[in-house]
């Protein structure tokens, strides 16, 4: 039986095997050279025994990685600007961004959930487009520097515990604490942020669980971002709330009708945890670093 | 621990309506945006300020919405050059009101950063809200004593308004006042 704490470290270590290829229309320098890794005789296709290897170049306009799924899109992705900036005229290069088949990438949304919102039906790897022009003002944040990641990671943390303890135990922790569970996430050093993180995750002995439930649920059907509300673990009779439950009152159109095909799929970290699994469990295993649960509504594939 | 400070969502509508009904009386543009599940006051204004080089016009677009995280109203804002460019974090730190500057200095990551606005999904630079307790508080606490009906939105407003260049007019104080006996 897997225990809780494997749970935790599953989802710290999750990976998305990812293509990234700079946009055709910015390259303006070079003559195509085939520019290949350490073991040029490994072939594309054998990307699942690739496990130690976390760079493969194919060619100068393309580059393999292993994406953290916990991680955010510009806190990871230095080697592939430093590669692709070797290409490019000086002038030319202005902020990096990343787009998916035609939609500019939310660097501020953790990997994970971007890939499983859009692009989970599909085929691995997942291939992402690089661009360094015509930065898509309307659609995404700008990220002038890792200090934007940390200042965004840190105020969703300090979200998440204005829900569940009204910021007493984030408020109670020193700058140093705040410092290392920012590092932690950053240099990929689960001990390190779990030593911290643990105290976001306790709730006083007379609780059943937090004051409410930090999470997020995403659907690329509707014209708002996504649902947040306020939601309690556990009901006034003292059970424990479901991930039906939530999904109930807040998306009920999430839920299939019982007797029905079934329409969608609730997804979480790549997964379909069963609705009858409490939220409470689910906050305080399958929450992203940040401290939210960020739920995927997404089609159910058909094939 | 008193739960003064915090105003559930309904007290928060109430406040809004009261406060479009003033602006509408004065024609100020507000206008109330019931979406599905929050509300947002969005306010075109138009401001003339000096740059080192020459006189810019910036357009600034203001929307007030409710955080049930932090359950206070929290200002989103963004701003644009009349050709329609977008001003810069960088600018946006740069045109503060010089007695806020300090302020904004000893953590200007804490305090106005560009967020997605959660209803439209657009970028938009917000005031962080989870200081905002900590001004209120004394006021809503020294109205009480007096025994003065204020109305949280204008207050608020008027404190971190004019951190990002919005200033309410006198009126909107003075009509507190004169609802007094209609507040229940």
């Amino acid at each position: 039986m897997t225990d809780d704490k494997d749970v935790l470290r599953d989802v710290w270590f999750g990976r998305i095997p990812t293509c990234f290829t700079l946009y055709q229309d910015e390259i303006t320098e070079r003559e195509a050279e085939p520019y290949y890794g350490k073991d040029s005789s490994v072939s594309f296709n054998v990307v699942s025994s690739l496990p130690s290897m976390m760079l493969y170049t194919l060619e100068w306009n393309r580059i393999l990685l292993l994406l953290p799924r916990v991680s955010y899109l510009t806190l990871v992705t230095d080697k592939v600007k430093k590669h692709f900036q070797k290409v490019m005229r000086q002038e030319d290069i202005s902020e990096i961004w990343f787009e998916y088949e035609g939609t500019p990438l939310k660097w501020h949304y953790p990997i994970g959930l971007l890939f499983d919102l859009l692009a989970s039906s599909s085929a691995l790897p997942w291939n992402i487009t690089v661009h360094f022009k015509s930065f898509p003002e309307k659609d995404l944040l700008h990220c002038p520097s890792k200090d934007a990641i940390e200042a965004h990671f840190m105020s969703c943390m300090k979200e998440a515990d204005a829900l569940k303890h009204k910021s007493q135990v984030i408020n109670e922790m020193q700058k140093k604490d705040h410092k290392q569970l920012w590092m932690g996430l950053q240099n990929d050093r689960f001990d390190q942020f779990w030593a911290i993180n643990r105290k976001l995750m306790e709730y006083p002995a007379e609780e059943n669980g937090f004051r409410y439930i930090p999470f997020r649920i995403y659907q690329t059907t509707t014209e708002r971002p996504f649902i947040q509300k306020l939601f309690r673990p556990v009901a006034a009779d003292g059970q424990l709330h479901t991930l039906g439950d939530l999904l109930k009152e807040v998306c009920p159109s999430a839920i299939d009708p019982e007797d029905g095909e079934k329409k969608n799929q609730v997804m979480i970290h790549g997964i379909e945890p069963m609705l009858e699994t409490p939220l409470q469990w689910l906050s305080e295993h399958l929450s992203y670093p940040d401290n939210f649960l960020h739920i995927s509504i997404i089609p159910q594939p058909t094939d | 621990m008193e739960e003064d400070e915090f105003i559930g969502e309904k007290t928060f509508q109430r406040y809004c309506a009261e406060f479009i009904k003033h602006s509408q009386q004065i024609g100020d543009s507000w206008e109330w945006r019931p979406s599905k599940e929050a509300f947002e006051l969005p306010l075109d204004d138009c401001e003339v300020i000096e740059t080192a080089a020459a006189s810019e016009v910036i357009k600034y677009e203001y929307h007030v919405l409710y955080s049930c995280s932090y359950q206070v109203p929290v200002l989103y804002f963004r701003a644009s050059f009349l050709d329609g460019r977008p001003l810069t974090l960088k600018d946006i730190w740069e045109g503060v009101h010089e007695c806020y500057k300090m302020r904004l200095l000893q953590g200007p990551w804490d305090t106005i950063t560009q967020q997605e606005h959660p209803i439209l999904g657009q970028p938009f630079f917000v005031l962080h809200p989870c200081k905002t307790n900590e001004f209120m508080t004394p006021v809503l606490k020294n109205s009480q004593k007096i025994n003065k009906n204020v109305n949280y939105i204008t207050s608020w407003l008027s404190i971190v308004g004019p951190v990002v260049g919005l200033n309410l007019p006198l009126s909107y104080a003075k009509a507190t006042s004169q609802d007094e006996r209609n507040v229940p």
